[in-house]
């Protein structure tokens, strides 16, 4: 990735953990550091309970850091910070959430859980405004705005999940979290949601942290994927990049793990199981480093050596194909 | 089976045949349309109301609730029933009558009628009950909101519920008679003084269960205030347990009220009461019973449909009972 494009959101160091009231404390995220530049999809990706989520609500400060920081467009936004800031920064980071079921408030109508935003920051000239922005909201995801007046649970789950994005979009953000947007919807709508948000993207010049777990999904919308296992980000990487050379055996594992629509390949694809115990773990202590230019792995330099040795070795066989 | 499904595809070829071509022409396909919610509108309360009246007997019970309460409230204004005036104390004759056109609960040890003492009784009894259960629930909803809200609150209420529940309520009671003497304003504040710590401890379990799921998360993505989430997205929620507590509560603090002024710790001798009167006629039990059963009886009535009335609706209130 070139250097000249701005940097919208930059994670740094940033560790998340929990404590059970004891001494134990649950380290959730450890010590993640990435950039997000202006106008790309960033995917985050990870097995269940590899934190991607905690990751996603840490951005949003829904969950604390214990350590690092995070910062919006150069400006810190994690810890305390100004009221002012604090109004700035809610306005420009939105979230998608995962279950459309839950997180849309069942006792009020879609015209206020669309309106909350504009309700707390008082975004609007007047009710007709307010009544404007919101058809307008409702247009965008393709909703009618007879909708107004009717309660969430008469709709349909890609319904719902629209109704979360015109919520989202109505605060006029740049970045947006999209904490698994697609996984409780049926397979039928997935492709109808992840159209909108790209459509979406375009109009209004939004950056995507896309949280999620398929992998083909993520081939398909994301610019730049991060693979996260067990709190720690393993690999990050061009999308194309990523597909093309997985370099740490977590991310060899995972893409493993897609399944093929094509018979014949399905029937030869072998399944990698990742076994951190059974890895050789010798030698001094890894950290991520950049291997290619924006191909950042976590290895030590023993692991790195490896890994060029493996880059070198797929190039190799990538030439020979296309000589033959 | 199969003969009528042929027979079914041989009718539909027949009609196809007859059809003329030009009777037929495209539809335009409109996005919008799929987007359209044909089932009616849904209002909450108006469902709550379509729930509560599916049920005959419910409704029975309300009418009676409310012809039972009216009457109590009205009959003593016309009565002019005083527990201070016995017009026939020194009339033997008309002590313990039995029940009569006249008197149709008969008369009592001090010659009034029966009648008119329990329904003077029980219109402080409704009263006071009300206006504690009002009190209650609007000093505990709140206070229950906000303490099951913020965790910085949570652990000084919580110290100061364990403090409160555990003073043994009657001797609260006693002192406070003895402090504040007895009457309307003292018992009222007796019955409210620590009760509404229970509401707001009740309040505050049932906002701990909801506040963390994923739609107020959302709220405070949004920046909502607190107080804001609380009215629009935790207590809209509460409604069915609310009225499930309030149905509970009015005729346990009846039950309360009948009880202190039992024990001597109620209103003074110059207002009637239920438990007043049931105290006094307990003398009288096994010579004229029906001086003891009637105002138990009249109790019983108010406070069970009450609370049967007050479930049902707190059922109807429910949203899960309106599909």
């Amino acid at each position: 990735m070139s250097n000249d494009r701005e940097v919208i959101l930059s994670v740094k160091h940033v560790d998340v953990s929990f404590d059970n009231g004891g001494k134990k404390r649950f380290r959730a995220v450890k010590d993640a550091t990435f950039d997000i530049y202006r106008g790309e999809t960033f995917a985050l990706v990870g097995e269940s309970g590899s934190g991607k989520t905690t990751l996603g609500r840490a951005i949003l400060r829904i969950n604390e850091l214990s350590n690092g920081e995070i910062d919006f467009k150069g400006k810190r936004i994690s810890g305390k910070i100004s009221k002012e800031e604090d109004t700035n920064v809610i306005r420009s980071i939105q979230m998608i959430f995962q279950d459309p079921a839950a997180s849309l408030n069942e006792r009020a109508t879609i015209e206020y859980c669309v309106s909350e935003g504009l309700y707390n920051f008082h975004l609007y000239k007047d009710e007709a405004d307010r009544i404007a922005k919101v058809d307008k909201a409702l247009e965008d995801v393709g909703l009618l705005p007879e909708h107004k007046s009717r309660y969430p649970h008469e709709f349909s789950g890609g319904q719902r999940q629209r109704v979360g994005i015109a919520r989202a979009m109505i605060m006029e953000p740049e970045f947006i979290v999209a904490d698994e947007p697609i996984s409780a919807l049926d397979v039928s709508i997935r492709a109808q949601v992840l159209n909108l948000m790209n459509k979406l993207k375009e109009e209004k010049g939004l950056t995507y942290l896309f949280i999620a777990h398929d992998l083909s999904v993520v081939r398909f919308i994301a610019d730049r994927i991060a693979v996260i296992h067990l709190g720690r980000i393993v690999e990050i990487a061009d999308s194309e990049e990523l597909f093309a050379h997985p370099l740490h055996p977590y991310t060899v594992s995972l893409l493993s793990a897609v399944p093929m629509p094509d018979p014949q390949i399905e029937k030869n694809r072998k399944l990698v199981v990742y076994d951190n115990s059974k890895r050789d773990l010798s030698g001094p202590k890894p950290v991520l480093q950049e291997i290619t230019p924006g191909h950042f792995v976590f290895a030590n330099d023993r692991e790195m050596a490896e890994y060029r040795e493996k880059l070198k070795k797929m190039d190799e066989e990538k030439k020979n194909l296309t000589n033959q | 089976m199969s003969e009528i499904a042929n027979n079914e595809i041989m009718n539909e070829t027949a009609v196809e045949e007859q059809l003329p071509a030009d009777a037929f022409e495209f539809a335009e396909f409109d996005e919008k349309e799929s987007e359209h919610i044909a089932a009616p509108r849904y209002s909450y309360w108006g469902s709550v109301w379509k729930t509560f009246i599916r049920n005959k007997f419910t409704v029975g019970l309300a009418i009676f609730i409310i012809i039972l309460v009216a009457f109590a409230i009205i009959q003593p204004m016309f009565s002019g029933y005083d527990p201070m005036i016995a017009p026939y104390i020194n009339d033997s004759s008309h002590k313990f009558q039995s029940p009569s056109l006249k008197y149709l609960f008969g008369t009592d040890n001090v010659g009034n009628s029966v009648f008119d003492a329990v329904f003077a009784g029980a219109r402080n009894s409704i009263i006071i009950s009300f206006v504690c259960t009002a009190i209650n629930m609007l000093i505990g909803i709140p206070v229950g909101a906000l303490w099951g809200f913020s965790k910085k609150l949570d652990k000084y209420m919580i110290e100061i519920y364990n403090v409160i529940s555990n003073v043994p309520f009657l001797l609260l009671a006693m002192i406070l008679s003895y402090v504040l003497g007895s009457g309307y304003l003292p018992l009222i504040f007796t019955m409210t003084c620590t009760d509404w710590i229970y509401v707001a401890y009740f309040i505050r379990t049932q906002v701990m269960i909801i506040r963390d799921r994923e739609y107020n998360l959302a709220s405070k993505c949004l920046g909502t205030p607190t107080w804001t989430m609380i009215t629009k997205n935790i207590l809209p929620y509460l409604i069915s347990v609310i009225m499930t507590y309030v149905s509970r509560e009015i005729p346990a603090l009846i039950s309360y009220e009948v009880f202190l002024s039992y024990m001597g710790l109620g209103l003074s001798a110059k207002y009637a009461s239920l438990g007043k009167l049931i105290s006094q006629y307990t003398s009288f039990m096994t010579g004229y019973p029906h001086l003891f059963w009637i105002p138990v009886g009249i109790l019983a009535c108010i406070s069970i449909s009450l609370y049967v009335v007050g479930q049902r609706l707190a059922d109807a209130a429910d949203p899960r009972t309106h599909m």
